[in-house]
């Protein structure tokens, strides 16, 4: 009999979302790989069967609720996935996407199933390869990124005799590691005292919001508290849009050169730019929190395990107006530098505290943005495909727990992609628009003079 | 004294280096690669693995293999 486990926090964190939503579609995660090639589709399908035995989380089932609603996960020792051909070859490109898009919006619903569906593709101009629909809880984007080069790597042993890969981790072993971790009672002690700290020094956040300080005075008419701090969250209509924005290479270049002269990370520039956004359409707030996802893989079997690793922690900023823009990154720094030392915590036990402290009413939040920053490009790195044309795209769930998420990714070109994921229901795309102009205003005024104060900055841009 | 064999296993698990071959001076982050994450998590799994408490001021002054095993024995020593 399979050995039974209980979900990780950052497991958790995908299953409180179906069950606060009501729907599986918020953790729906797809993606489609191909490359403009005459593949072997019998053997990329022999590839694919392979990697379910190599990469276990694809293979993860989850029970049903008990009575406590929790739910445990576990990897059945035989498994039979379907995997069909999907012939798509005489649309356009376009229209292949957006069929792709429809499947991406169905659930995967059922207790004690395959939580994923793979379907080989054949696509418009000659592109092959596959396509993949897979309930987050099994994996995270860096682990679909890694999968897809694992597969693609089986591909050119079996036909080019390529070396084999190297295994990937046990995905039950790392697994392991990371609950007994999370069980650590001296180490919960160590984070809970971190973020209740936290909490003493500041006191309750201050919802902010990307349209200005108009959302949090509805709400605080609303519930008829005119000291409300926290901002009502949509529950019912869910439908998310997507817009990118592309930053051209030289740009890229030019930030990515600032952070390494300054020692600075991408996201930690990142979330500076965010909430001093945030600030300039607040009046000058100064207590601003984002939420930033981490993606807690750093010993050499998360890389290569799977699973879903990401974590969202609330990257909490206090800055006043006239601390200098490099001082400014050097504070969210330091703060993510000690979130990263306690990002084993559940974050869902911050949120407790926080409304234990301050009664925080049902269905609100203190955060309108969230970030993702993803240092892995999709790019494949074997030398037998580097140089054939590849057509990869993210799908997204339809779904959004989240008012505003934004995730910014490296492009083959050496550019940066900002890809924003917004609720329809309360964001347009001319509000996405004036966020990334200001973003990219913001930043790079900084960047060249990072002297200047946030208050200075602010009022140039 | 840190069990130098224990400590480079684990720093061995976030790097490309085998604890054999890790040397005393190899720094971090420009030798052995660590981003802030790696640096951070592995220091919280020395605090459990060597039952210490590692203090902000002094963790964001190491950038050695042996000044980590310095600090960590020291906490060690002082309890």
């Amino acid at each position: 009999m399979a050995k039974k486990y209980p979900l990780t926090a950052a497991q958790k964190i995908h299953y409180r979302w179906i069950n606060e939503y009501k729907t599986q579609q918020v953790s729906g995660l797809s993606v489609v790989a191909s490359l403009k090639a005459d593949l072997d589709l019998d053997l990329l399908k022999k590839c694919i069967l392979k990697e379910l035995d190599r990469y276990k989380c694809l293979k993860v089932h989850f029970t049903a609720p008990d009575k406590k609603g929790e739910i445990k996960q576990y990897i059945p020792k035989k498994l039979k996935l379907d995997i069909p051909v999907k012939d798509l070859s005489d649309m356009t490109m376009e229209e292949a996407d957006d069929t792709m898009q429809k499947w991406a919006y169905k659930t995967i619903d059922g207790d004690d199933i395959p939580m994923c569906e793979f379907f080989i593709m054949k696509l418009p101009d000659g592109y092959n390869g596959f396509f993949l629909h897979i309930d987050h809880r099994l994996m995270d984007s860096i682990g679909m990124v890694v999968m897809i080069g694992d597969i693609m790597s089986l591909y050119t042993h079996y036909r080019f005799k390529s070396e084999m890969p190297a295994d990937l981790a046990d995905y039950e072993e790392v697994l392991e590691n990371d609950l007994k971790r999370a069980s650590n009672e001296k180490r919960f002690l160590k984070d809970k005292k971190f973020w209740d700290d936290m909490l003493d020094q500041w006191g309750e956040p201050l919802y902010s919001d990307i349209q200005g300080p108009g959302v949090l005075e509805e709400s605080r008419k609303k519930h008829n508290d005119p000291n409300l701090r926290a901002a009502d969250i949509e529950r019912e209509k869910l439908f998310v849009a997507v817009k990118d924005y592309q930053l051209e290479p030289e740009s890229t270049k030019n930030l990515m050169t600032f952070c390494i002269n300054n020692q600075l990370s991408v996201t930690n520039l990142l979330l500076l730019g965010i909430r001093t956004y945030l600030s300039k359409v607040n009046n000058g707030q100064e207590d601003i929190t984002v939420e930033n996802f981490i993606s807690r893989r750093s010993t050499k079997d998360e890389w290569t395990s799977g699973g879903s690793r990401t974590i969202m922690f609330p990257c909490r900023t206090v800055l006043p107006s006239d601390i200098e823009f490099i001082a400014g990154a050097y504070e969210i720094q330091n703060m993510q530098n000690r979130i990263y030392m306690h990002s084993n915590y559940d974050p869902e036990l911050i949120w407790e505290e926080i409304r234990k402290r301050y009664n925080t009413p049902k269905d609100t939040s203190y955060e309108s943005c969230y970030l993702t920053y993803q240092p892995v490009s999709a790019k494949l790195e074997n030398p037998y495909l580097k140089d054939i044309p590849m057509h990869s795209k993210w799908f997204a769930n339809g779904a959004a727990t989240k008012k505003m998420y934004l995730t910014v990714s490296h492009l083959y070109n050496g550019g940066m992609n900002f890809s924003y994921h917004y609720q329809t229901a309360a964001l347009t795309e001319k509000d996405m628009e004036l966020f990334n102009y200001y973003l990219m205003r913001i930043i790079f005024r900084g960047i060249e003079q990072p002297n200047l104060t946030l208050e200075e900055i602010i009022n140039m841009v | 004294m840190v069990p130098e064999e224990r400590f480079k296993e684990i720093v061995a698990q976030y790097c490309d280096v085998k604890p054999e071959d890790m040397k005393d001076d190899l720094r971090f982050r420009e030798d052995l690669g660590f981003s802030s994450l790696d640096f951070m998590s592995l220091l919280g799994e020395l605090e459990d693995e060597f039952d210490v408490e590692l203090e902000e001021d002094k963790v964001v002054k190491i950038q050695t293999i042996k000044e980590a095993m310095d600090l960590i024995g020291e906490l060690k020593e002082e309890k």
